[in-house]
């Protein structure tokens, strides 16, 4: 999906930010206030996602790339002649949570291997992964959705590799939350600023080596909670006039506040 | 009583008599008929429109469309036939705890209460025929969902969205609209009957049994069918409760089991994210709106059933 929003100011140059759809809907509402609080002109457009974003930063063809992942070494090697400079303003972050009663009974992590078991055979039990005997639900998340995407691409590589399956679905956070917490044997894909630790509980990630990462404000931080992607911005060298202006402001409260309504971790959450 | 015309034995161009032709210079006429070619236009227009739209699915995956029961739009399967059973799987459901329940219900009203009584328990019905179905789905998630996921546990529900929920709640949706309809048509049964029944002895009971059930029964019969068409159209209360869960064809599709697991209907997922997400994408879309095109037949096969029978019904009398 490619738009553009231009405001016309007294400035002559209009910022040019581009890349990432997650991203874009906080970017431009952060603009949208600064156009109208500071007369700040600008253009927006999601043409090639997190990929083109960066490389319209390194180009030089845009002022500020968004991105939801990290420049890669291709990234990096496009924009050889550049500095990229990243800025982090918030992280979108995807939990698995389980029903009180499985969490009760002693599931406190999964392995990748287990998850993609679980998600391609529906009707298997708890008992299998050391739980209790009682049939694992899951509810998928519906699969147009960026908490979907996130899960098929830790489990399958691309979206594009995960196959047909048939599980109940459910769509908005508050569903996922609901449905989970009043149905024994559940597990779901929630975005992890949902978790209470109340109503539904969230797993660790138990890696190749055996050690179990939570989505904790600690590993989310140091990136080692795999089910998980920065939001960043990125620009040539530090970032400087109204590029400066536009980075200040989303790591400000305000910024932060958008960053949190549109149901991702803001930095303080993120423990960044 | 209005004599009906027997149409059916006179050529169709019978119906354009030089009376007929005449008051069709009456302005009134004129208005109506403009409207009625307007109100047809419009609904030839929309399934039309419908249709074309849905043609690439028919296409790509010809009568697999209805006889496949495997949806996954990232792989471009479109098979809707889990969405048909779904869609009629709950219908059914609503009809047979609505029917029995609306008509004992009619009964009582129509031959047992007293005037005053039944004019305000009619009020009440039809009042509640009217609340909107996002109340009834959130009842329906409240109570409902937490009740059968219990209660059907032992016959092999694993959670509280099934097919048996959505029917259910279905089915306390469209009862006032059977008990106030089989009211009306126990209203209608002959007077008459009714007393000669009496006069020859016959139990209050009895007297309804054999002499206004029996009148009343076409009416009844087309109250359930509207009904029936109400159910297959209801989207909302449905989408809250059914599960949303795709590919459900069960392997033998009269045995009970499937009904209290997740299923899908076609209204809920019409009703879904995937319409947003199929614009722009030809194929996506026409699957979708070739799931517009099979509800729209069914719930027209309802009406067109039920009115059939109501004319059925005033002409044999």
């Amino acid at each position: 999906m490619a738009w553009a929003v231009s405001v016309s100011t007294a400035r002559a140059e209009p910022l040019r930010v581009q890349g990432s759809t997650t991203v874009n809907p906080i970017v431009t509402e952060a603009l949208e206030i600064l156009a109208r609080e500071n007369g700040l002109d600008f253009r927006i457009d999601t043409l090639g996602g997190s990929a083109g974003g960066i490389r319209a930063a390194g180009s030089g063809t845009a002022d500020v790339g968004m991105a939801s992942k990290w420049p890669n070494e291709w990234d990096r090697q496009t924009a050889a002649t550049v500095d990229l400079h990243t800025t982090v303003i918030g992280m979108d972050a995807v939990a698995l949570v389980v029903s009180a009663d499985v969490w009760e009974a002693g599931i406190r992590s999964l392995s990748r291997e287990d998850i993609r078991r679980i998600y391609e055979n529906p009707g298997l039990r708890w008992s299998e992964f050391g739980g209790p005997d009682r049939r694992i639900v899951f509810f998928n998340k519906e699969s147009g959705r960026g908490t979907w995407s996130v899960f098929a691409e830790w489990v399958y590589g691309t979206t594009d590799n995960a196959p047909p399956v048939s599980h109940p679905e459910v769509g908005a956070n508050e569903e996922v939350r609901t449905k989970v917490s009043r149905t024994r044997g559940a597990i779901s894909q929630l975005s992890a600023s949902w978790v209470d630790g109340e109503a539904v509980f969230a797993l660790g990630i138990g890696d190749e080596s055996g050690e179990v990462i939570h989505p904790d404000a600690d590993s989310l931080a140091r990136g080692r909670y795999p089910l998980s992607r920065p939001l960043i911005l990125v620009t040539d060298g530090k970032p400087t006039g109204a590029a400066a202006e536009l980075t200040q402001f989303l790591l400000g409260p305000c910024g932060q506040d958008l960053v949190r309504k549109h149901g991702y971790l803001g930095l303080e959450e993120a423990g960044l | 009583m209005p004599q009906s015309i027997p149409i059916q034995d006179s050529p169709p161009w019978a119906i354009l008599t030089a009376a007929r032709l005449r008051r069709l210079r009456d302005p009134w006429a004129i208005f109506a008929g403009g409207m009625l070619i307007l109100i047809g236009a419009l609904f030839l227009s929309a399934a039309t429109a419908v249709l074309w739209q849905s043609l690439p699915v028919w296409r790509h995956a010809g009568t697999d469309f209805i006889m496949n029961a495997e949806w996954f739009y990232r792989r471009e399967l479109f098979g809707a036939a889990a969405m048909i059973y779904g869609s009629a799987a709950v219908s059914a459901i609503a009809l047979l705890v609505a029917v029995p329940l609306g008509v004992l219900a009619a009964i009582c009203l129509s031959e047992y209460l007293p005037a005053r009584l039944r004019w305000s328990v009619k009020v009440l019905v039809e009042s509640l025929a009217a609340v909107p179905s996002v109340v009834y789905g959130l009842l329906g998630v409240l109570v409902l969902r937490e009740w059968v996921g219990v209660a059907f546990e032992p016959f092999g529900a694993w959670t509280g969205d099934t097919l048996l929920t959505a029917g259910l709640l279905l089915a306390l949706m469209v009862l006032p609209l059977v008990v106030t309809l089989s009211d009306d048509a126990l209203q209608a049964a002959g007077v008459n009957e009714r007393e000669a029944a009496r006069g020859l002895g016959l139990t209050r009971a009895e007297a309804i049994l054999h002499a206004a059930l029996p009148q009343a029964w076409p009416g009844i019969v087309a109250a359930s069918l509207l009904a029936l068409g109400r159910a297959l159209g209801e989207t909302i209360a449905v989408f809250l409760v059914v599960g949303r869960m795709d590919s459900q064809l069960p392997e033998r599709i009269f045995s009970g089991t499937p009904l209290v697991e997740p299923g899908q209907t076609l209204t809920s997922k019409l009703g879904g994210p995937e319409t947003h997400l199929a614009m722009g994408n030809a194929l996506h879309w026409g699957a979708i709106m070739g799931l517009c095109a099979v509800l729209f037949a069914m719930t027209s096969l309802c009406v067109l059933a039920a009115r059939a029978l109501q004319t059925r019904w005033r002409d044999g009398k």
